[in-house]
């Protein structure tokens, strides 16, 4: 048996962060992420974590850092929200140009003003063009295996991409519930890079680059996540070889084989989904769930698959203003041939705004796009 | 079986912790259990609440909890501002820290079981002292531990004592004394709450305009009342500038608004001619 501790999901993405073996972490705190550099200056502090901790002057520069100590050829992490990750926006870039496998967690928090602390997925995904592969978990088991897993994966030579791990500010960040601290030797060995900066052999890197390389290059990074896609069966055979846990990393499906109205959802909610499935099916209703863990790379045939005939009601807990929920848009392009009376947008939670089961119950059942109260 | 708690405290009293040490004590006899604080304003004073589920099943509700079993109340100050018995089932339970007896209590009486306790006379004979505001939350636990719980003393006093380092010896004194002379009235009735109707909120602008009271009269938050002496201020406006409730007004000379004053003493801090002195703050009405 492995030891099971009582840890807040940031709590929990620290210790991930240490038993991954991160050499270097470059930080800035940020409500509700904060307690993760907290739990990790103690880490390394005590001399458990065998890690450099950089402090940075803002989150610009912590992933400015988390680049340079990954170009240097360690394993770097951060964590950060909000508007934190907005700051980072320009270095989020680079950092998938470089290909430096950085692995971030982020708790995911509303963006301002109208200052608001609470859940909203809506800083990951406005981050979703910028390259990282990104993944939404829905307990702190799940924040902790994928923080290992993002590392195998994004290591791995044929992706090299960065990873976002998130997680529901509060709902999970400040959230305790058990987790099995598993250590991850066996699973993650040392981070070899294909190149790294070396004061010996000195390069440059990120430099000009004409129109037909750039392409090159911008293509690359979109086989990349093709690729990671088609890693991640094997990435999690792996992971339950090991540890016994299976921990899917592109989607969790909930009896949505004979469902005829399928909740697609994706984070915390997703958890409470499923406890809204169980209760619709008592009422007879034949209620199904999938929730979507990784939505970079979007594993639109997975999701073909398995929706193709069903009604499909999708929740996001997010807004992109001017076109709706992105999870509602990217599904309805993934289904292209699916009539489109059969999808259903759903916005809710906005701005930590509580999602219980009877929120599902209700949404299913009632025209409103929206839902901005708490159906307790 | 899922079993809901919900903990009402003010912040520094350690609700918060207290819900985690009640789910590790929960996950330590073998059950699946979760402690979700909700935060608001993170100042010390502020109401806090907190959430543990226990259950003998993976949980997978990532909400709050509406209805609790149980309620713990941490401070009899705080009913006066939060509906404490929202949404508690029928025949649930109320764990209070008063110097009350269970017949006194004015609410649920018809529908609650209920536990009273002197946690914070408990706490202060215990030494139990944070910047000499009374912590209650452990001898909370073991009064919450005599309502209906399937948790066991012992598995909660050898976590606090493994987590408490040199406060575990004190702490785990405070929670068997807690156990030992709680209070316990059982009362089996059906009395039903009346939810008020919410306002509907419209939000176009986020704009605010300078006013006291929006966290309600934060008076009752306050554990020192600080005093201008008017002999020694010399007017400067320092602390009418500082105050972060605005509860400085300005009429012919700087006054403190002690409905709004949650008794910080930033004013005290930045007065230059030490003009404003505190002492601990007692309310005859609660
Ligand atoms: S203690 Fe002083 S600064 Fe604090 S709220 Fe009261 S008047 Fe304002
Ligand atoms: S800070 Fe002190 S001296 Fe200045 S106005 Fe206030 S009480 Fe008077």
């Amino acid at each position: 048996m492995y030891e099971v501790e009582i840890l807040t999901g940031n709590e929990t993405a620290a210790y991930a962060a240490m038993n991954s073996n991160v050499r270097v972490v470059a930080a800035y705190p940020i409500t509700p992420a904060t307690p993760v550099v907290e739990t990790i200056s103690k880490l390394v502090e005590s001399g458990k974590m065998l890690a450099k901790f950089i402090r940075v002057e803002s989150e610009h520069s912590a992933m400015a850092a988390c680049i340079g100590a990954s170009a240097a050829g360690s394993r770097a992490f951060t964590a950060t929200s909000s508007h934190g990750l907005a700051y980072m926006h320009e270095m989020l870039h680079w950092a998938t140009n470089a290909r430096t496998p950085i692995v971030m967690a982020v708790a995911n928090r509303a963006i301002g003003p109208g200052w608001n602390i609470w859940a909203d997925l809506g800083d990951s995904l406005s981050q979703r063009d910028t390259g990282w592969m990104q993944f939404y978990c829905s307990n702190n088991q799940e924040i902790y295996d994928t923080i290992a897993m993002a590392y195998k994966l994004a290591e791995n030579r044929k992706v090299l991409l960065p990873a976002m791990v998130c997680y529901d500010g509060f709902v999970l960040s400040h959230t305790a519930m058990p987790v099995e601290l598993t250590e991850f030797g066996d699973f993650l060995h040392e981070y070899e890079p294909v190149w790294k900066l070396d004061a010996e052999k000195p390069f440059t890197h990120g430099n000009i680059l004409p129109p037909e390389e750039f392409a090159e290059l911008r293509h690359n990074v979109q086989k990349s996540h093709d690729r990671a896609l088609k890693l991640m069966h094997k990435v999690e055979e792996e992971f339950y070889e090991l540890y016994g846990r299976r921990t899917p990393l592109i989607l969790e499906e909930y009896k949505v084989e004979d469902a005829e109205k399928v909740i697609v959802t994706m984070g915390a909610i997703g958890s409470e989904a499923k406890v809204a499935v169980d209760s619709l099916r008592e009422k007879r209703v034949k209620a199904g769930l999938v929730r979507l863990r990784c939505f970079r790379p979007f594993p639109e045939k997975q999701l073909k698959e398995l929706l193709e005939d069903k009604k499909i009601y999708v929740f996001d807990r997010a807004i992109s203003p001017g076109s709706g929920g992105p999870l509602y848009q990217e599904l309805k392009a993934a289904l292209a041939s699916t009539p489109i009376k059969r999808i259903t947008p759903r916005i809710v939670g906005i701005g930590g705004i509580d999602v219980t089961k009877r929120t599902f119950e209700r949404a299913l059942f009632e025209r409103k796009i929206w839902i901005k109260e708490v159906i307790s | 079986m899922l079993i809901s708690i919900r903990f009402h405290g003010r912040g520094g009293q350690g609700a918060v912790t207290a819900s985690k040490l009640l789910a590790q004590t929960a996950s330590e006899m073998g059950y699946y259990s979760q402690s979700m604080p909700f935060f608001g304003a993170e100042r010390r004073g502020a109401p806090v609440i907190s959430f543990t589920r226990i259950s003998d099943e993976p949980i997978y509700e990532m909400s709050q909890v509406y209805h609790p079993n149980i309620v713990v109340v941490l401070d009899p100050v705080i009913m006066k501002v939060v509906d404490v018995f929202r949404g508690v089932k029928e025949g649930g339970w109320i764990v209070a820290n008063t110097t009350k007896k269970p017949d006194e209590f004015v609410f649920g009486q018809e529908y609650l079981n209920i536990v009273a306790v002197d946690a914070t006379g408990i706490a202060i004979k215990n030494d139990l002292l944070v910047a000499g505001m009374p912590v209650v939350n452990t001898p909370m636990l073991g009064a919450l531990l005599r309502a209906d719980i399937p948790l066991n003393i012992e598995v909660l006093e050898g976590i606090v004592a493994r987590k408490f380092g040199k406060e575990g010896k004190k702490n785990v004194k405070a929670i068997s004394e807690a156990y030992e002379f709680a209070e316990v009235k059982l009362i089996h009735g059906s009395g039903k709450r009346r939810y008020p109707k919410k306002q509907k909120i419209k939000v176009e602008f986020p704009i605010s305009t300078p006013a006291e009271g929006v966290a309600g009269k934060t008076k009752l938050w306050r554990d020192f009342r600080p005093e201008i002496n008017y002999d020694k201020c010399n007017d400067c406006l320092n602390c009418w500038l500082h105050c972060p409730e605005s509860a400085i007004r300005l009429n012919d000379r700087v006054e403190i608004d002690y409905d709004y004053c949650k008794g910080c003493l930033v004013c005290a801090a930045v007065c230059p001619k030490k003009a404003i002195t505190s002492e601990r703050e007692v309310f005859a009405d609660v």
